[in-house]
């Protein structure tokens, strides 16, 4: 090592830096040692390790140098190897750091609420979001706590049976009712199912549950819906855009006689007779396409009988959960009471004007009889007033029926009521019966002509005179119809002279009767007093009050 | 039914159910100088047209109990009898021109008997 010979050997870029280290050392008189590569004699580098120490005579002057070289090639490869190790495990560990956050992170984030349980069914771990959903505040408190205590009712067996399936390694799913640690009642979607340890038998549960009350809330509201549609006493129905029928409610089958099996075969034209089907092609369905709206009266054809039912239908479109059109729907009201009520109502009108029209025809020749056969205007005036009021008597007993018929009785204590009304010197005696509206107004008016002769010239123009008003039904033997009998009888009044002229009095009371009860009336006069019979099939008088 | 002489040769036939309008108008034609004959029903009246072919005017009313009304009377007249005299009357809704005879006219009741009577003069001459 005296000389400089040796640098050939060494690689020609760690050379300055060796160099530099050994002419330090040989000035410092230091020992050198240094790890440097050399060439040898293969021609191929090699780490080597070089020691050199100076050796000094007694007087510790240096004497020398003194050093070798030791070939370390294989230590420094196990170091290299060693250190690359490490950082593989390094960047194995942050992997797998990286991937619990990301894991931690979803569980955090999870809405649902997941737990593991262990296999007694206690829990042991809820996720971060399952903690928030429970409105779990410390999880120590539950941690251990067996989890199908949580659930009430149905729940709880569901979740019992859950846990027993879990442990036989299958899994469960259920719909449940549990409160939330804040005691909030929530619906719960369950998934149950075993987690397996490496030997592939279940060594934990896990139990994963989404909080569903907001859409059990909604399918409890459309159920509420769906039972108001069910039971609606309109017709509800719902058809395709080609009309093909596809709902009814009971209603809906109850008012057009339809069987609702046979729902897959009709369209909304079978609802309808054909020029009403017409009209709903033509313009309704249209009108619904155009305005989303159409509402009007319609006629409805019953599939049984083919009666036509009035109806207010009302259309509108179906769509789907896009807003797209998928049909229409119908809520239809059955108006036949309302027609009929109408029907009775123009009918009633129609029957108010006739029946007034008709009694001014009568008033009319009432009126132009007493003017005509009147001795003068003032008597004339008299009697038509008297008449008129006989007229409006009659009018009130007929309204009192509906204008269906008169009470007779009825009829002759209104005659009688200015005079006392019945008693002793007006007799009545017969059986309840109701007279036909058409013969009424002439009889109250025959009624009255009678009285008032009475009362003038008759028997109660007369102290101690009476009349005997009775009349009687005979049912008719061999087959023969019934027959109605009155008898009007006058006693103990003046001696009684046949009149010379017959007025109008008479007229109504015979003429008039007979045409009217299309039978027989006579007045006679026998000085001891007038006498008065009616003789008629009772069908054409009217009938007994059963 | 009461006959009665006719004094210009005209004859009436009067068919009213009502009997007490029916005799008021009767008395009033037969006043006017009119032949007057009174029937209660449609079917009634038809009789008489039968019998008497003295009837020229034939004044009717239109709701009668019988088999026919007074409507279906009138086309009977028009159809058997061409040259009477047709008056239709009623209380209730008048009838469609399209529903009478050809030649008749339509009074709504109660109505003037001496427009009734002009009218009739009218349709005769």
């Amino acid at each position: 090592m005296e000389g400089w010979g040796w640098q050939s050997v060494h690689d020609p870029d760690v050379l300055p830096d060796v160099m530099e280290g050994w002419t330090g050392a040989i000035a410092s008189g230091a020992p050198f040692e240094m790890v440097f590569p050399l060439r040898g004699a293969d021609g191929v580098f090699r780490p080597f390790l070089t020691r050199v120490v100076p050796v000094r005579d007694l007087e510790g002057n240096l004497r020398r140098w003194v050093g070798n070289n030791i070939d370390i090639s294989e230590q420094v490869g196990i170091e290299i190897e060693l250190r690359q190790s490490q950082k593989k495990l390094e960047e194995a560990n942050r992997t797998l750091a990286e991937r619990e956050a990301f894991l931690s992170s979803v569980l955090g984030s999870s809405t649902d609420c997941i737990k593991v349980l262990d296999l007694d069914g206690r829990l042991t771990f809820m996720s971060e979001g399952g903690q928030k959903v429970m409105e779990v505040t410390d999880f120590g408190t539950i941690s251990g706590s067996p989890w199908p205590d949580f659930w009430q009712g149905q729940g709880n067996i569901e979740a019992r049976a859950a846990i027993e399936a879990a442990k036989s390694g299958s899994s469960h799913s259920f719909v449940g009712r549990a409160e939330t640690m804040a005691g909030n009642p929530r619906w719960w979607d369950v998934a149950v199912s075993p987690i397996r340890g490496s030997d592939g038998k279940p060594d934990g549960i896990l139990s994963v549950s989404r909080d569903i009350t907001a859409s059990r809330e909604n399918e409890e509201a459309r159920d509420q819906l769906a039972r108001i549609v069910e039971n609606s006493a309109d017709f509800i129905g719902m058809a395709r855009l080609d009309g093909t029928v596809f709902f009814l409610n009971d209603a809906a089958c109850r008012l057009v006689g339809f069987d609702r099996a046979a729902i897959a075969t009709v369209t909304i034209a079978d609802f309808f007779p054909p020029e009403e089907a017409e009209i709903v092609r033509d313009e309704v369905l249209p009108a619904v396409a155009r305005d989303n709206f159409w509402s009007g009266e319609r006629l409805f054809r019953h599939f049984g009988t083919d009666e036509l039912i009035p109806v207010i239908y009302t259309v509108f479109p179906v769509t789907d959960h896009d807003g797209k059109r998928i049909g229409y729907a119908t809520v239809t009201r059955d108006i036949r009471n309302r027609k009929r009520a109408e029907a009775q109502q123009q009918f009633l009108n129609d029957e108010l004007s006739h029946r007034l029209k008709n009694v001014l025809a009568v008033v009319q020749s009432v009126a132009s009889q007493t003017l005509r056969q009147a001795d003068d205007l003032s008597s004339a005036n008299i009697a038509l007033a008297a008449r008129l009021a006989a007229l409006g008597q009659a009018t009130d007993v007929l309204t009192a029926k509906a204008w269906t018929s008169a009470d007779l009785r009825e009829l002759v204590d209104r005659a009688f009521a200015p005079y006392g009304g019945v008693g002793e010197r007006i007799r009545v005696a017969g059986p309840s019966l109701m007279l036909l509206p058409q013969v009424t107004l002439a009889f109250a008016l025959a009624l009255h002509e009678l009285t008032t002769n009475a009362v003038k010239y008759g028997a109660l123009s007369a102290p101690g005179g009476h009349v005997d008003l009775t009349w009687s039904i005979t049912k008719g033997s061999n087959g023969e119809k019934p027959r109605f009998h009155l008898l009007w009888q006058e006693v103990g009044g003046p001696a009684v002279q046949a009149p010379i002229r017959r007025g109008f009095g008479s007229m109504m009371i015979e003429r008039s009767l007979r045409s009217y009860f299309r039978g027989e009336a006579q007045l006679e006069f026998p000085t001891s007093g007038l006498v008065f019979t009616l003789d008629a099939s009772l069908a054409d008088a009217g009938s007994m009050v059963e | 039914m009461d006959q009665s002489i006719s004094l210009n040769g005209r004859s009436i036939l009067i068919v009213e159910d009502e009997a007490i309008v029916r005799f008021n108008l009767a008395d009033f034609f037969e006043q006017a100088g009119y032949h007057v004959t009174e029937a209660e029903s449609a079917d009634e009246a038809i009789v008489i047209l039968n019998r008497d072919s003295s009837i020229s005017v034939v004044l009717t009313d239109v709701h009668m109990p019988g088999s026919i009304d007074g409507l279906k009377l009138a086309h009977y007249v028009r159809d058997r009898f061409p040259p009477t005299v047709l008056v239709v009357t009623s209380g209730e809704s008048n009838p469609r021109q399209a529903d009478l005879p050809t030649d008749s006219v339509f009074v709504p009741k109660p109505f003037d008997p001496q427009l009734v009577l002009d009218q009739i003069k009218r349709m005769a001459a």
